[in-house]
Protein backbone atom coordinates (compact mmCIF):
# COMPACT_ATOMS: atom_id res chain seq x y z
CA UNK A 1 0.00 0.00 0.00
CA UNK A 2 2.86 2.24 1.16
CA UNK A 3 5.01 1.81 -2.05
CA UNK A 4 2.07 1.95 -4.12
CA UNK A 5 1.56 5.60 -2.69
CA UNK A 6 5.26 6.62 -3.02
CA UNK A 7 5.07 5.27 -6.87
CA UNK A 8 1.64 6.96 -7.28
CA UNK A 9 3.59 10.28 -6.35
CA UNK A 10 6.36 9.37 -7.89
CA UNK A 11 4.62 9.07 -11.10
CA UNK A 12 2.47 12.00 -10.87
CA UNK A 13 5.72 14.09 -10.36
CA UNK A 14 6.96 12.55 -13.24
CA UNK A 15 3.78 13.40 -15.66
CA UNK A 16 4.17 17.28 -13.72
CA UNK A 17 7.44 17.31 -15.21
CA UNK A 18 6.81 16.01 -18.16
CA UNK A 19 3.85 18.52 -18.78
CA UNK A 20 5.95 21.10 -17.54
CA UNK A 21 8.58 20.90 -20.10
CA UNK A 22 5.67 20.45 -22.69
CA UNK A 23 4.41 23.86 -21.97
CA UNK A 24 7.74 25.58 -22.19
CA UNK A 25 8.39 24.32 -25.23
CA UNK A 26 4.61 25.92 -26.40
CA UNK A 27 5.53 29.13 -24.63
CA UNK A 28 8.85 29.32 -26.66
CA UNK A 29 6.83 28.33 -29.82
CA UNK A 30 4.13 30.69 -28.93
CA UNK A 31 6.67 33.33 -29.25
CA UNK A 32 7.72 32.25 -32.73
CA UNK A 33 4.16 32.05 -34.31
CA UNK A 34 3.40 35.16 -32.76
CA UNK A 35 6.20 36.31 -35.08
CA UNK A 36 4.95 33.76 -38.16
CA UNK A 37 0.96 34.32 -36.95
CA UNK A 38 0.57 30.77 -39.14
CA UNK A 39 -1.41 28.98 -36.13
CA UNK A 40 -3.97 31.76 -34.38
CA UNK A 41 -3.73 31.88 -30.73
CA UNK A 42 -6.48 29.98 -29.50
CA UNK A 43 -5.75 27.15 -31.43
CA UNK A 44 -2.24 27.27 -29.80
CA UNK A 45 -3.71 27.14 -26.16
CA UNK A 46 -5.64 24.63 -27.12
CA UNK A 47 -2.58 22.10 -28.27
CA UNK A 48 -0.76 23.57 -25.01
CA UNK A 49 -3.40 22.51 -22.89
CA UNK A 50 -3.96 19.31 -24.58
CA UNK A 51 -1.24 17.21 -22.22
CA UNK A 52 -3.18 17.86 -18.98
CA UNK A 53 -6.38 16.51 -20.55
CA UNK A 54 -4.82 13.22 -21.73
CA UNK A 55 -3.51 12.76 -18.40
CA UNK A 56 -6.71 13.09 -17.14
CA UNK A 57 -8.31 10.87 -19.27
CA UNK A 58 -5.75 8.27 -18.83
CA UNK A 59 -5.35 8.51 -15.18
CA UNK A 60 -9.56 8.07 -15.65
CA UNK A 61 -8.72 4.90 -17.51
CA UNK A 62 -5.98 3.57 -15.89
CA UNK A 63 -7.59 4.24 -12.17
CA UNK A 64 -10.17 1.89 -12.18
CA UNK A 65 -8.49 -0.87 -14.03
CA UNK A 66 -5.61 -1.40 -11.59
CA UNK A 67 -7.47 -1.21 -8.29
CA UNK A 68 -6.92 2.53 -7.49
CA UNK A 69 -10.54 3.81 -7.64
CA UNK A 70 -13.16 1.32 -7.06
CA UNK A 71 -14.63 0.28 -10.89
CA UNK A 72 -18.29 0.18 -9.71
CA UNK A 73 -18.38 4.41 -9.07
CA UNK A 74 -15.70 5.19 -11.31
CA UNK A 75 -15.83 2.74 -14.49
CA UNK A 76 -12.83 3.20 -17.12
CA UNK A 77 -13.18 5.81 -19.32
CA UNK A 78 -13.49 4.08 -22.35
CA UNK A 79 -16.61 1.96 -20.75
CA UNK A 80 -18.39 5.72 -20.33
CA UNK A 81 -17.58 6.29 -24.02
CA UNK A 82 -18.94 2.70 -24.94
CA UNK A 83 -22.26 3.75 -23.18
CA UNK A 84 -22.48 7.46 -24.66
CA UNK A 85 -22.15 5.79 -27.65
CA UNK A 86 -24.91 3.70 -26.97
CA UNK A 87 -26.86 6.25 -25.45
CA UNK A 88 -26.07 8.76 -28.82
CA UNK A 89 -26.89 5.55 -31.30
CA UNK A 90 -30.48 5.08 -29.79
CA UNK A 91 -31.00 8.37 -29.61
CA UNK A 92 -31.89 8.91 -25.97
CA UNK A 93 -28.93 11.05 -25.33
CA UNK A 94 -29.92 13.41 -28.48
CA UNK A 95 -33.21 14.01 -27.18
CA UNK A 96 -32.68 14.96 -23.76
CA UNK A 97 -29.72 17.03 -24.95
CA UNK A 98 -32.64 18.17 -26.90
CA UNK A 99 -35.24 18.74 -24.24
CA UNK A 100 -32.35 20.72 -22.43
CA UNK A 101 -31.20 22.66 -24.64
CA UNK A 102 -34.83 23.66 -25.95
CA UNK A 103 -35.65 24.52 -22.29
CA UNK A 104 -32.11 26.42 -21.71
CA UNK A 105 -32.68 28.82 -25.19
CA UNK A 106 -36.51 29.35 -24.18
CA UNK A 107 -35.13 31.07 -20.77
CA UNK A 108 -32.50 32.42 -22.17
CA UNK A 109 -34.13 34.33 -25.15
CA UNK A 110 -36.95 35.32 -22.87
CA UNK A 111 -34.05 36.99 -20.42
CA UNK A 112 -32.36 38.55 -23.78
CA UNK A 113 -36.02 40.15 -24.95
CA UNK A 114 -36.66 41.27 -21.41
CA UNK A 115 -33.06 42.47 -19.95
CA UNK A 116 -31.51 44.54 -22.85
CA UNK A 117 -34.40 47.04 -23.18
CA UNK A 118 -34.96 47.33 -19.55
CA UNK A 119 -31.04 47.50 -19.10
CA UNK A 120 -30.68 50.46 -22.33
CA UNK A 121 -33.01 52.22 -20.14
CA UNK A 122 -32.04 51.49 -16.64
CA UNK A 123 -28.45 52.80 -17.50
CA UNK A 124 -29.44 55.46 -19.83
CA UNK A 125 -31.99 57.09 -17.15
CA UNK A 126 -30.49 57.19 -13.57
CA UNK A 127 -34.00 58.15 -12.56
CA UNK A 128 -35.27 54.95 -13.03
CA UNK A 129 -32.39 53.12 -12.08
CA UNK A 130 -32.61 54.49 -8.75
CA UNK A 131 -36.06 53.72 -8.32
CA UNK A 132 -35.32 49.72 -9.84
CA UNK A 133 -32.27 48.98 -8.48
CA UNK A 134 -33.07 47.76 -4.83
CA UNK A 135 -35.57 45.42 -6.53
CA UNK A 136 -33.03 44.09 -8.88
CA UNK A 137 -30.43 43.83 -6.37
CA UNK A 138 -32.91 41.62 -3.70
CA UNK A 139 -34.08 39.89 -6.84
CA UNK A 140 -30.61 39.26 -7.91
CA UNK A 141 -29.62 37.87 -4.56
CA UNK A 142 -32.17 35.16 -4.64
CA UNK A 143 -30.56 32.31 -5.75
CA UNK A 144 -32.54 30.77 -8.57
CA UNK A 145 -32.02 27.21 -7.10
CA UNK A 146 -33.57 28.03 -3.95
CA UNK A 147 -37.06 29.42 -6.06
CA UNK A 148 -37.09 26.09 -8.23
CA UNK A 149 -39.80 25.28 -5.46
CA UNK A 150 -41.59 27.69 -5.88
CA UNK A 151 -41.67 27.74 -9.63
CA UNK A 152 -42.55 24.11 -9.39
CA UNK A 153 -45.27 25.12 -7.02
CA UNK A 154 -46.90 27.69 -9.08
CA UNK A 155 -45.92 26.54 -12.92
CA UNK A 156 -46.39 22.72 -12.29
CA UNK A 157 -43.82 20.21 -13.45
CA UNK A 158 -44.09 20.86 -16.79
CA UNK A 159 -41.96 22.83 -19.31
CA UNK A 160 -43.01 26.23 -17.41
CA UNK A 161 -40.95 25.81 -14.35
CA UNK A 162 -37.66 24.70 -16.21
CA UNK A 163 -38.15 27.81 -18.41
CA UNK A 164 -38.87 30.13 -15.76
CA UNK A 165 -35.63 28.74 -13.67
CA UNK A 166 -33.74 29.07 -16.85
CA UNK A 167 -35.12 32.72 -17.49
CA UNK A 168 -34.72 33.92 -13.98
CA UNK A 169 -31.17 32.11 -13.89
CA UNK A 170 -30.04 34.65 -17.27
CA UNK A 171 -31.89 37.56 -16.28
CA UNK A 172 -30.10 39.17 -14.11
CA UNK A 173 -26.39 38.76 -15.54
CA UNK A 174 -27.44 40.15 -18.79
CA UNK A 175 -29.21 43.12 -17.02
CA UNK A 176 -26.23 43.88 -14.89
CA UNK A 177 -23.95 43.67 -17.86
CA UNK A 178 -26.24 46.05 -19.89
CA UNK A 179 -26.72 48.27 -17.26
CA UNK A 180 -22.68 48.72 -16.63
CA UNK A 181 -22.15 48.99 -20.06
CA UNK A 182 -24.67 51.58 -21.16
CA UNK A 183 -23.34 53.46 -18.20
CA UNK A 184 -19.94 53.12 -18.80
CA UNK A 185 -20.81 55.02 -22.42
CA UNK A 186 -18.24 57.87 -23.03
CA UNK A 187 -19.98 61.11 -22.47
CA UNK A 188 -18.14 62.95 -25.19
CA UNK A 189 -19.70 60.58 -27.91
CA UNK A 190 -23.40 61.14 -26.73
CA UNK A 191 -22.11 64.84 -26.52
CA UNK A 192 -20.67 64.25 -30.28
CA UNK A 193 -24.20 62.39 -31.66
CA UNK A 194 -26.22 65.03 -29.93
CA UNK A 195 -24.26 67.88 -31.76
CA UNK A 196 -24.70 66.24 -34.71
CA UNK A 197 -27.98 66.38 -34.15
CA UNK A 198 -28.84 62.80 -33.89
CA UNK A 199 -32.78 61.88 -32.13
CA UNK A 200 -33.01 60.20 -29.15
CA UNK A 201 -33.90 56.84 -30.89
CA UNK A 202 -30.78 57.31 -33.07
CA UNK A 203 -28.65 58.05 -29.79
CA UNK A 204 -29.81 54.19 -28.52
CA UNK A 205 -29.53 52.44 -31.55
CA UNK A 206 -26.39 53.83 -32.80
CA UNK A 207 -24.44 55.36 -30.28
CA UNK A 208 -25.45 53.56 -27.06
CA UNK A 209 -26.07 50.21 -27.93
CA UNK A 210 -22.90 49.21 -30.21
CA UNK A 211 -21.06 51.14 -27.57
CA UNK A 212 -22.22 49.09 -24.66
CA UNK A 213 -22.25 45.55 -26.88
CA UNK A 214 -18.82 44.29 -25.66
CA UNK A 215 -20.45 44.45 -22.15
CA UNK A 216 -23.72 42.79 -23.34
CA UNK A 217 -22.18 39.81 -24.90
CA UNK A 218 -19.82 39.46 -21.70
CA UNK A 219 -23.18 39.10 -19.95
CA UNK A 220 -24.89 36.65 -22.55
CA UNK A 221 -21.88 34.29 -21.72
CA UNK A 222 -22.05 34.54 -18.43
CA UNK A 223 -25.78 34.24 -18.97
CA UNK A 224 -25.38 31.14 -21.34
CA UNK A 225 -23.42 29.13 -18.64
CA UNK A 226 -26.07 29.89 -15.95
CA UNK A 227 -29.20 29.03 -18.00
CA UNK A 228 -27.77 25.63 -18.73
CA UNK A 229 -26.57 25.17 -15.60
CA UNK A 230 -30.16 25.84 -14.13
CA UNK A 231 -31.76 24.11 -16.49
CA UNK A 232 -29.54 20.75 -15.21
CA UNK A 233 -30.48 21.41 -11.40
CA UNK A 234 -34.27 21.61 -12.35
CA UNK A 235 -34.12 18.47 -14.43
CA UNK A 236 -32.81 16.68 -11.48
CA UNK A 237 -35.40 17.47 -9.03
CA UNK A 238 -38.56 17.31 -11.13
CA UNK A 239 -38.54 16.13 -15.08
CA UNK A 240 -39.22 13.54 -17.11
CA UNK A 241 -36.83 14.57 -19.71
CA UNK A 242 -33.13 15.91 -20.34
CA UNK A 243 -29.43 15.39 -19.44
CA UNK A 244 -29.87 16.73 -15.98
CA UNK A 245 -32.75 13.82 -15.54
CA UNK A 246 -31.01 11.26 -17.57
CA UNK A 247 -27.63 11.61 -14.97
CA UNK A 248 -29.84 11.79 -11.67
CA UNK A 249 -31.95 8.60 -13.26
CA UNK A 250 -28.84 6.42 -14.08
CA UNK A 251 -27.52 6.93 -10.78
CA UNK A 252 -30.76 6.38 -9.56
CA UNK A 253 -30.99 2.91 -11.16
CA UNK A 254 -27.21 2.46 -10.94
CA UNK A 255 -26.21 2.89 -14.12
CA UNK A 256 -23.11 4.45 -13.45
CA UNK A 257 -21.83 4.39 -17.00
CA UNK A 258 -24.51 6.15 -18.60
CA UNK A 259 -24.22 8.92 -15.58
CA UNK A 260 -21.17 9.80 -16.78
CA UNK A 261 -21.66 9.43 -20.19
CA UNK A 262 -24.50 12.06 -19.38
CA UNK A 263 -21.75 14.37 -17.49
CA UNK A 264 -19.20 14.15 -20.08
CA UNK A 265 -21.94 15.05 -22.81
CA UNK A 266 -22.84 18.40 -20.68
CA UNK A 267 -18.80 19.18 -20.27
CA UNK A 268 -18.28 18.83 -23.99
CA UNK A 269 -21.54 21.25 -24.65
CA UNK A 270 -20.34 23.68 -22.01
CA UNK A 271 -17.26 24.33 -23.64
CA UNK A 272 -18.44 24.20 -27.06
CA UNK A 273 -20.92 27.02 -26.23
CA UNK A 274 -17.79 28.92 -23.89
CA UNK A 275 -15.38 28.74 -26.86
CA UNK A 276 -18.53 30.26 -29.65
CA UNK A 277 -19.11 32.78 -26.87
CA UNK A 278 -15.57 33.78 -26.57
CA UNK A 279 -15.02 34.16 -30.57
CA UNK A 280 -18.24 36.36 -30.54
CA UNK A 281 -16.97 38.44 -27.59
CA UNK A 282 -13.79 38.73 -28.78
CA UNK A 283 -15.52 39.71 -32.40
CA UNK A 284 -18.05 42.51 -30.69
CA UNK A 285 -15.01 44.33 -28.93
CA UNK A 286 -12.51 43.95 -31.71
CA UNK A 287 -12.64 47.99 -31.65
CA UNK A 288 -11.89 48.28 -27.75
CA UNK A 289 -7.64 49.34 -27.85
CA UNK A 290 -7.69 46.26 -24.81
CA UNK A 291 -8.08 43.04 -27.35
CA UNK A 292 -7.13 40.93 -24.56
CA UNK A 293 -10.06 38.44 -23.60
CA UNK A 294 -9.64 35.32 -21.28
CA UNK A 295 -10.96 32.20 -21.96
CA UNK A 296 -13.31 32.22 -18.61
CA UNK B 1 -23.51 90.05 -42.84
CA UNK B 2 -24.18 89.03 -39.19
CA UNK B 3 -24.76 85.43 -38.85
CA UNK B 4 -24.10 85.07 -35.06
CA UNK B 5 -25.46 87.09 -32.06
CA UNK B 6 -24.49 86.32 -28.69
CA UNK B 7 -26.48 88.95 -26.61
CA UNK B 8 -26.48 89.04 -22.44
CA UNK B 9 -25.14 85.31 -22.32
CA UNK B 10 -24.83 84.33 -18.59
CA UNK B 11 -24.39 80.99 -17.39
CA UNK B 12 -24.63 80.37 -13.58
CA UNK B 13 -24.18 76.24 -12.55
CA UNK B 14 -25.47 74.96 -9.28
CA UNK B 15 -22.67 72.98 -7.48
CA UNK B 16 -23.58 69.73 -6.45
CA UNK B 17 -24.74 69.32 -2.33
CA UNK B 18 -21.65 69.70 -0.36
CA UNK B 19 -19.42 71.86 -2.35
CA UNK B 20 -19.17 75.45 -2.34
CA UNK B 21 -16.75 78.00 -3.92
CA UNK B 22 -15.70 81.39 -2.18
CA UNK B 23 -16.73 84.49 -4.57
CA UNK B 24 -15.17 87.87 -3.08
CA UNK B 25 -15.20 86.13 0.57
CA UNK B 26 -18.61 84.71 0.50
CA UNK B 27 -19.07 81.13 0.57
CA UNK B 28 -21.76 80.13 -2.22
CA UNK B 29 -22.63 77.03 -4.19
CA UNK B 30 -23.43 79.03 -7.22
CA UNK B 31 -20.95 79.32 -9.80
CA UNK B 32 -20.45 82.16 -12.52
CA UNK B 33 -18.89 81.00 -15.10
CA UNK B 34 -20.42 83.77 -17.83
CA UNK B 35 -21.08 86.73 -16.66
CA UNK B 36 -22.46 88.72 -19.46
CA UNK B 37 -21.14 88.09 -23.10
CA UNK B 38 -22.26 90.21 -26.20
CA UNK B 39 -20.76 89.15 -29.13
CA UNK B 40 -21.27 89.21 -33.09
CA UNK B 41 -19.69 87.02 -35.76
CA UNK B 42 -20.20 88.55 -39.32
CA UNK B 43 -20.59 85.13 -42.16
CA UNK B 44 -17.86 83.31 -43.04
CA UNK B 45 -15.40 84.96 -40.65
CA UNK B 46 -12.72 82.86 -38.90
CA UNK B 47 -12.96 83.78 -34.93
CA UNK B 48 -10.64 82.31 -31.77
CA UNK B 49 -11.28 82.35 -28.45
CA UNK B 50 -8.71 82.35 -25.84
CA UNK B 51 -8.90 82.96 -22.01
CA UNK B 52 -7.83 81.67 -18.95
CA UNK B 53 -8.89 77.91 -17.91
CA UNK B 54 -12.69 78.05 -15.84
CA UNK B 55 -13.87 81.08 -18.11
CA UNK B 56 -16.65 79.70 -19.86
CA UNK B 57 -15.11 79.43 -23.45
CA UNK B 58 -16.42 75.56 -23.81
CA UNK B 59 -20.04 76.44 -22.54
CA UNK B 60 -20.26 79.69 -24.84
CA UNK B 61 -19.26 77.13 -27.55
CA UNK B 62 -22.05 74.56 -26.16
CA UNK B 63 -24.40 77.28 -26.10
CA UNK B 64 -24.12 78.40 -30.00
CA UNK B 65 -24.15 74.44 -31.15
CA UNK B 66 -27.28 73.92 -29.10
CA UNK B 67 -26.26 71.63 -26.47
CA UNK B 68 -26.51 73.89 -23.66
CA UNK B 69 -29.18 76.47 -22.46
CA UNK B 70 -27.63 79.97 -21.17
CA UNK B 71 -28.97 80.95 -17.65
CA UNK B 72 -29.41 84.49 -19.05
CA UNK B 73 -29.49 86.17 -22.38
CA UNK B 74 -29.61 84.42 -25.93
CA UNK B 75 -27.61 83.29 -28.52
CA UNK B 76 -29.13 83.85 -32.57
CA UNK B 77 -27.97 81.99 -35.48
CA UNK B 78 -29.41 84.06 -38.46
CA UNK B 79 -31.36 85.91 -36.16
CA UNK B 80 -33.32 83.10 -34.88
CA UNK B 81 -32.41 81.67 -31.61
CA UNK B 82 -30.86 78.75 -30.55
CA UNK B 83 -32.73 75.86 -28.54
CA UNK B 84 -31.25 72.93 -29.76
CA UNK B 85 -28.55 71.31 -31.57
CA UNK B 86 -29.52 72.47 -35.52
CA UNK B 87 -28.64 71.30 -38.67
CA UNK B 88 -26.37 74.59 -39.33
CA UNK B 89 -24.04 73.95 -36.71
CA UNK B 90 -21.19 71.32 -36.16
CA UNK B 91 -19.12 70.35 -33.00
CA UNK B 92 -15.19 69.44 -33.35
CA UNK B 93 -13.59 68.44 -29.98
CA UNK B 94 -10.54 67.95 -28.54
CA UNK B 95 -10.85 64.51 -28.01
CA UNK B 96 -11.54 63.50 -31.35
CA UNK B 97 -14.66 61.98 -30.48
CA UNK B 98 -14.97 59.54 -32.76
CA UNK B 99 -17.04 55.87 -32.64
CA UNK B 100 -14.20 53.76 -32.17
CA UNK B 101 -16.65 51.38 -33.57
CA UNK B 102 -17.15 52.68 -36.82
CA UNK B 103 -14.37 52.82 -39.53
CA UNK B 104 -12.95 56.82 -40.63
CA UNK B 105 -15.38 56.34 -43.88
CA UNK B 106 -18.53 55.61 -41.43
CA UNK B 107 -17.45 58.33 -38.64
CA UNK B 108 -17.77 60.36 -41.59
CA UNK B 109 -20.61 58.92 -42.60
CA UNK B 110 -22.40 59.17 -39.59
CA UNK B 111 -23.33 62.67 -39.80
CA UNK B 112 -25.30 62.12 -42.73
CA UNK B 113 -26.84 59.30 -41.54
CA UNK B 114 -28.37 60.52 -38.95
CA UNK B 115 -30.21 63.35 -41.38
CA UNK B 116 -31.43 60.56 -43.70
CA UNK B 117 -29.15 61.31 -46.44
CA UNK B 118 -28.86 58.09 -48.69
CA UNK B 119 -26.73 55.44 -48.77
CA UNK B 120 -24.80 56.64 -51.95
CA UNK B 121 -24.56 59.69 -51.12
CA UNK B 122 -23.07 60.10 -48.22
CA UNK B 123 -20.52 57.56 -48.66
CA UNK B 124 -20.08 59.63 -51.99
CA UNK B 125 -19.57 62.50 -49.44
CA UNK B 126 -17.14 60.76 -47.11
CA UNK B 127 -15.05 59.72 -49.27
CA UNK B 128 -14.96 63.39 -50.74
CA UNK B 129 -13.82 64.54 -47.66
CA UNK B 130 -11.63 62.08 -46.27
CA UNK B 131 -9.53 62.72 -49.79
CA UNK B 132 -9.37 66.49 -49.20
CA UNK B 133 -7.71 65.91 -45.87
CA UNK B 134 -5.33 62.96 -47.55
CA UNK B 135 -7.09 60.09 -45.87
CA UNK B 136 -8.69 58.48 -49.00
CA UNK B 137 -6.58 55.41 -48.38
CA UNK B 138 -7.74 55.10 -44.77
CA UNK B 139 -11.05 54.96 -44.97
CA UNK B 140 -11.46 51.11 -43.59
CA UNK B 141 -9.28 51.84 -40.69
CA UNK B 142 -10.77 52.07 -37.15
CA UNK B 143 -9.81 55.01 -34.99
CA UNK B 144 -7.79 52.93 -32.72
CA UNK B 145 -5.55 52.21 -35.94
CA UNK B 146 -5.13 55.82 -36.66
CA UNK B 147 -2.83 58.56 -35.09
CA UNK B 148 -4.18 61.32 -33.23
CA UNK B 149 -3.65 64.28 -36.00
CA UNK B 150 -5.72 61.24 -37.88
CA UNK B 151 -8.25 61.17 -36.18
CA UNK B 152 -8.56 64.71 -35.73
CA UNK B 153 -8.31 64.78 -39.25
CA UNK B 154 -11.13 61.87 -39.59
CA UNK B 155 -13.28 64.25 -37.04
CA UNK B 156 -13.28 67.66 -38.75
CA UNK B 157 -14.05 65.53 -42.16
CA UNK B 158 -17.35 64.41 -40.08
CA UNK B 159 -17.87 67.41 -38.93
CA UNK B 160 -17.77 69.00 -42.39
CA UNK B 161 -20.03 66.42 -44.24
CA UNK B 162 -23.36 68.28 -43.02
CA UNK B 163 -22.13 71.56 -45.24
CA UNK B 164 -22.13 73.31 -41.76
CA UNK B 165 -22.76 77.35 -41.44
CA UNK B 166 -21.26 77.71 -38.08
CA UNK B 167 -18.29 75.28 -37.19
CA UNK B 168 -17.72 75.26 -33.69
CA UNK B 169 -14.13 73.55 -32.58
CA UNK B 170 -13.01 73.33 -28.82
CA UNK B 171 -9.41 72.95 -28.69
CA UNK B 172 -9.00 70.50 -31.42
CA UNK B 173 -5.59 70.17 -31.82
CA UNK B 174 -4.29 71.15 -28.23
CA UNK B 175 -4.12 67.07 -28.17
CA UNK B 176 -1.62 67.06 -31.26
CA UNK B 177 2.32 67.41 -31.22
CA UNK B 178 3.67 70.61 -32.58
CA UNK B 179 4.11 69.69 -36.27
CA UNK B 180 1.27 68.27 -36.59
CA UNK B 181 -0.52 71.00 -34.90
CA UNK B 182 0.68 73.25 -37.98
CA UNK B 183 0.47 70.41 -40.44
CA UNK B 184 -3.56 70.88 -39.17
CA UNK B 185 -3.92 74.53 -38.60
CA UNK B 186 -2.96 75.65 -42.37
CA UNK B 187 -4.91 72.50 -43.60
CA UNK B 188 -8.10 74.00 -41.87
CA UNK B 189 -7.14 77.20 -43.14
CA UNK B 190 -6.67 75.70 -46.82
CA UNK B 191 -10.22 73.78 -46.69
CA UNK B 192 -11.97 77.29 -44.69
CA UNK B 193 -11.23 79.47 -47.38
CA UNK B 194 -12.82 77.49 -49.88
CA UNK B 195 -15.98 77.47 -47.61
CA UNK B 196 -18.00 80.31 -46.44
CA UNK B 197 -17.97 78.69 -42.72
CA UNK B 198 -18.23 80.54 -39.87
CA UNK B 199 -15.93 79.48 -37.28
CA UNK B 200 -15.68 79.76 -33.40
CA UNK B 201 -12.48 78.23 -32.79
CA UNK B 202 -11.07 77.65 -28.42
CA UNK B 203 -7.59 77.59 -27.74
CA UNK B 204 -5.11 78.20 -25.33
CA UNK B 205 -2.16 79.12 -27.55
CA UNK B 206 -1.55 82.37 -28.98
CA UNK B 207 0.41 81.51 -31.50
CA UNK B 208 -2.51 79.81 -32.79
CA UNK B 209 -5.04 81.95 -32.35
CA UNK B 210 -3.52 84.98 -34.14
CA UNK B 211 -2.26 82.35 -37.00
CA UNK B 212 -5.71 81.37 -37.84
CA UNK B 213 -7.99 84.32 -36.87
CA UNK B 214 -9.76 87.25 -38.24
CA UNK B 215 -10.45 88.49 -34.60
CA UNK B 216 -9.14 87.23 -31.61
CA UNK B 217 -11.41 87.13 -28.50
CA UNK B 218 -9.82 87.38 -25.43
CA UNK B 219 -12.25 86.60 -22.24
CA UNK B 220 -11.60 87.52 -18.32
CA UNK B 221 -11.27 85.14 -16.10
CA UNK B 222 -14.32 83.42 -14.52
CA UNK B 223 -16.85 84.83 -14.60
CA UNK B 224 -15.93 84.99 -18.27
CA UNK B 225 -17.24 88.29 -20.05
CA UNK B 226 -15.13 89.81 -23.11
CA UNK B 227 -12.18 91.48 -22.14
CA UNK B 228 -10.67 92.64 -25.69
CA UNK B 229 -11.12 92.19 -29.62
CA UNK B 230 -7.74 92.40 -31.62
CA UNK B 231 -8.24 91.77 -35.06
CA UNK B 232 -5.68 90.21 -36.64
CA UNK B 233 -5.56 92.08 -40.41
CA UNK B 234 -2.73 89.91 -41.64
CA UNK B 235 -2.99 88.87 -45.52
CA UNK B 236 -4.77 85.45 -46.38
CA UNK B 237 -3.95 83.09 -47.16
CA UNK B 238 -1.24 83.21 -44.82
CA UNK B 239 1.59 80.97 -45.28
CA UNK B 240 3.14 78.83 -42.21
CA UNK B 241 6.12 80.96 -42.20
CA UNK B 242 4.22 84.12 -41.01
CA UNK B 243 4.87 83.20 -37.88
CA UNK B 244 8.12 84.93 -38.04
CA UNK B 245 6.90 88.13 -39.50
CA UNK B 246 7.31 91.30 -37.31
CA UNK B 247 3.27 91.76 -38.17
CA UNK B 248 2.59 88.71 -36.69
CA UNK B 249 4.80 89.52 -33.26
CA UNK B 250 3.11 92.64 -33.44
CA UNK B 251 -0.63 90.77 -33.31
CA UNK B 252 0.60 88.25 -30.73
CA UNK B 253 1.75 90.94 -28.32
CA UNK B 254 -1.27 92.59 -28.16
CA UNK B 255 -3.25 89.66 -27.61
CA UNK B 256 -0.90 88.50 -25.04
CA UNK B 257 -0.89 91.64 -23.53
CA UNK B 258 -4.09 91.60 -22.84
CA UNK B 259 -4.61 87.91 -21.66
CA UNK B 260 -1.37 87.65 -19.42
CA UNK B 261 -3.46 89.76 -16.66
CA UNK B 262 -6.10 87.75 -16.83
CA UNK B 263 -4.14 84.17 -16.58
CA UNK B 264 -2.39 85.49 -13.61
CA UNK B 265 -5.95 86.46 -11.72
CA UNK B 266 -7.24 83.15 -12.65
CA UNK B 267 -3.85 81.69 -10.57
CA UNK B 268 -3.94 83.64 -7.85
CA UNK B 269 -7.81 83.05 -7.23
CA UNK B 270 -6.77 79.41 -8.04
CA UNK B 271 -3.78 79.54 -5.09
CA UNK B 272 -6.51 81.51 -2.66
CA UNK B 273 -8.99 78.36 -3.03
CA UNK B 274 -6.21 76.00 -2.54
CA UNK B 275 -4.80 78.14 0.72
CA UNK B 276 -8.46 78.16 2.09
CA UNK B 277 -8.81 74.38 1.66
Amino acid sequence: MKMERITMIDLAYKEKLVTRLENAECASSTERLAVKRKVPRQLNSFICGLPLIVVLCLAWEIAPRVGLLSPIFFPPLSEVLVAAKGLFLSGVMTAHLEASLRRSVTGFVLAVIVAIPLGLLMGRYSRFERVADLLVQTLRNTSQFALLPVFILTLGIGEASKIAITFYASLWLLLINTISGVKSVDPLLIKAARSMGTSDLDLFKKVVLPASTPAIVSGTRLAVKASLMAVIAAEMLAAQSGVGYLIQNSQLMMQVPNMYAGILTLTCVGLFVNYILVWLEKKASEWKVSRDTSLF
Amino acid sequence: MEKIRIQGVRKTFRLKRGQSVTVQGKQTDELEVLGGVDLSMREGEFVTLVGPSGCGKSVLLDMIGGLAAPSAGAVYIDGEAIAKPGPKTAYVFQQYALFPWRNALSNVEYALEVRGVSKNERTDKAKYLLGLFGLAAFGDRYPNQLSGGMQQRVAIARALASDPEVLLMDEPFAALDAQTRELLQAELLRIWEKTNTTVLFVTHAIDEAVYLADRVVVMTARPGVIKEIVDIDLPRPRAANIRSAPEFNAHRRLAWEALADEVNKAQREMELSLAAI
